[in-house]
């Protein structure tokens, strides 16, 4: 299948359909993690797919097309945080805690794996996104800062937080 | 040693090559900063084993169905609208239609001959009927006067002017359309509705795929209207009167 998806410029509607079979939960997963609600994970998703499918032409036969895809859908996931949180989102240097509790977050922790869940919980927005792009989509540092608007300086800091905090959430659950 | 360095070296990532092997050095001869390190990455590589969240099944189905629906709308796209809208088709079509129309119920009111109108037995309702309403004379002088002008305009015409009848139709249709928004503007509703009567009736009469016997009714029907609306129209305009009752 990844043979026959390099070998067309042009990705086929049953490809869309095999990457969707395939790396459908990966994409919203990864959605998850970073908006930390089922709703807009999911759009995030639809709209990778449907932007995907319009720009097709443009996918390189050298990348596998559930790669592409993905990427396409964590930019949407970005944009939809940044869309809902524009003020939360751009405090990128402050440590706000995300001390409010939604349905839909609740729904996300049972949705994502319950010790992750809590751990993610007591970051920021800016924390978590900066780590799920570092850690679980290793993207590199000057990548998030582009994609953030800000520094690698900032992103850094914002790493460094998350990661603290992580490991402190993380020998409580232990403990 | 701060962590930050170590969760930097962790992520292979914002460290100079130097800087590594710096920590790689430092790492060797401290067993306490190895242990350290270490430390960290039990944590960080334990959140790697965390399943993935699945994607609810509905979800998945809607996504199958997105691709499909954008496949079906794009090919739609490239294949084109089943049938196009001729412009021209439109001019020349309802300009024939509107000029026998108009032509009809000129030829009428010059002769001063009567068309029988539809039978209100067959549920025909005469829309210019109205429970009477009060519009400036000046409205009523325009309104004639764009009648008028239209008919004098069509007689004029050579039968082989087609594209100059086909503007003069479509003008008359945007000034009827004009005087219908006057109309509502001086809360003449019943004169309004009339005008608004002819334009589906000229539609109509342009489609391809009428019959002969529905268009002879069609413009009997116009032409009874025609008939009606000039004559109050003239008939109140003479009597230099500030209303028109139609």
């Amino acid at each position: 299948m990844e043979a026959a998806i390099q070998q067309h410029a042009v990705p086929t509607k049953a490809e869309f359909h095999m990457a969707i079979a395939r790396r459908a939960d990966r994409w919203y997963s990864a959605c998850l993690k970073i908006t930390r609600s089922p709703d807009l994970a999911a759009d995030a998703v639809q709209d990778a797919l449907l932007s995907a499918w319009s720009k097709r032409s443009q996918f390189g036969s050298s990348a596998r097309l559930e790669t592409w895809i993905h990427r396409i859908a964590i930019n949407s996931a970005l944009q939809l945080l940044r869309k809902c949180k524009p003020d939360r989102f751009a405090a990128l240097e402050t440590e706000i805690p995300d001390e409010s509790i939604s349905p839909h977050d609740s729904l996300a922790d049972t949705q994502l794996e319950s010790r992750l869940a809590v751990a993610l919980k007591e970051l920021t927005d800016i924390e978590r996104v900066c780590f799920v792009l570092k850690h679980f989509e290793q993207w590199r540092l000057k990548e998030i800062a582009d994609e953030l608007g800000t520094n690698v300086g900032v992103i850094k800091q914002a790493l460094f937080r998350a990661v603290r905090k992580l490991r402190v959430n993380m020998a409580d659950m232990r403990s | 040693m701060k962590d930050e360095l170590l969760t930097l070296y962790y992520y292979d990532d914002g460290l100079t090559l130097d800087e590594r092997g710096e920590i790689e050095r430092a790492m060797k001869s401290d067993a306490e900063l190895r242990e350290r390190y270490d430390t960290l990455c039990r944590v960080l590589d334990g959140l790697n084993k965390t399943d993935t969240a699945p994607a609810p099944t509905h979800l998945v189905a809607q996504w199958h169905d997105t691709i499909d629906r954008a496949a079906e709308h794009e090919a739609a796209a490239a294949s084109g609208p089943p049938r196009l809208f001729h412009l021209g088709s439109f001019f020349w079509g309802t300009a024939v239609a509107a000029s026998l129309a108009v032509a009809v119920a000129i030829g009428v009111l010059l002769s001063g001959e009567q068309i029988e109108g539809p039978d209100p037995d067959d549920g025909y309702v005469d829309v210019t009927n109205g429970t009477g309403r009060e519009e400036p004379a000046a409205f009523s002088r325009g309104l004639l006067v764009h009648f008028q002008q239209s008919r004098d305009q069509l007689i004029d015409l050579s039968p082989d002017s087609n594209g100059a009848r086909a503007d003069l139709i479509m003008t008359i249709i945007q000034q009827n359309r004009l005087f219908e928004r006057m109309a509502k503007q001086n809360d003449a509703r019943d004169l309004a509705r009339v005008l608004r009567a002819f334009e589906p009736i000229l539609l109509r009469l342009s489609s391809e795929d009428i019959s002969a016997e529905d268009a002879a009714a069609l413009q009997a029907q116009l032409a009874f209207e025609l008939n009606i609306v000039l004559t109050k129209l003239a008939r109140r305009a003479s009597d230099d009167t500030q209303s028109i009752d139609i």
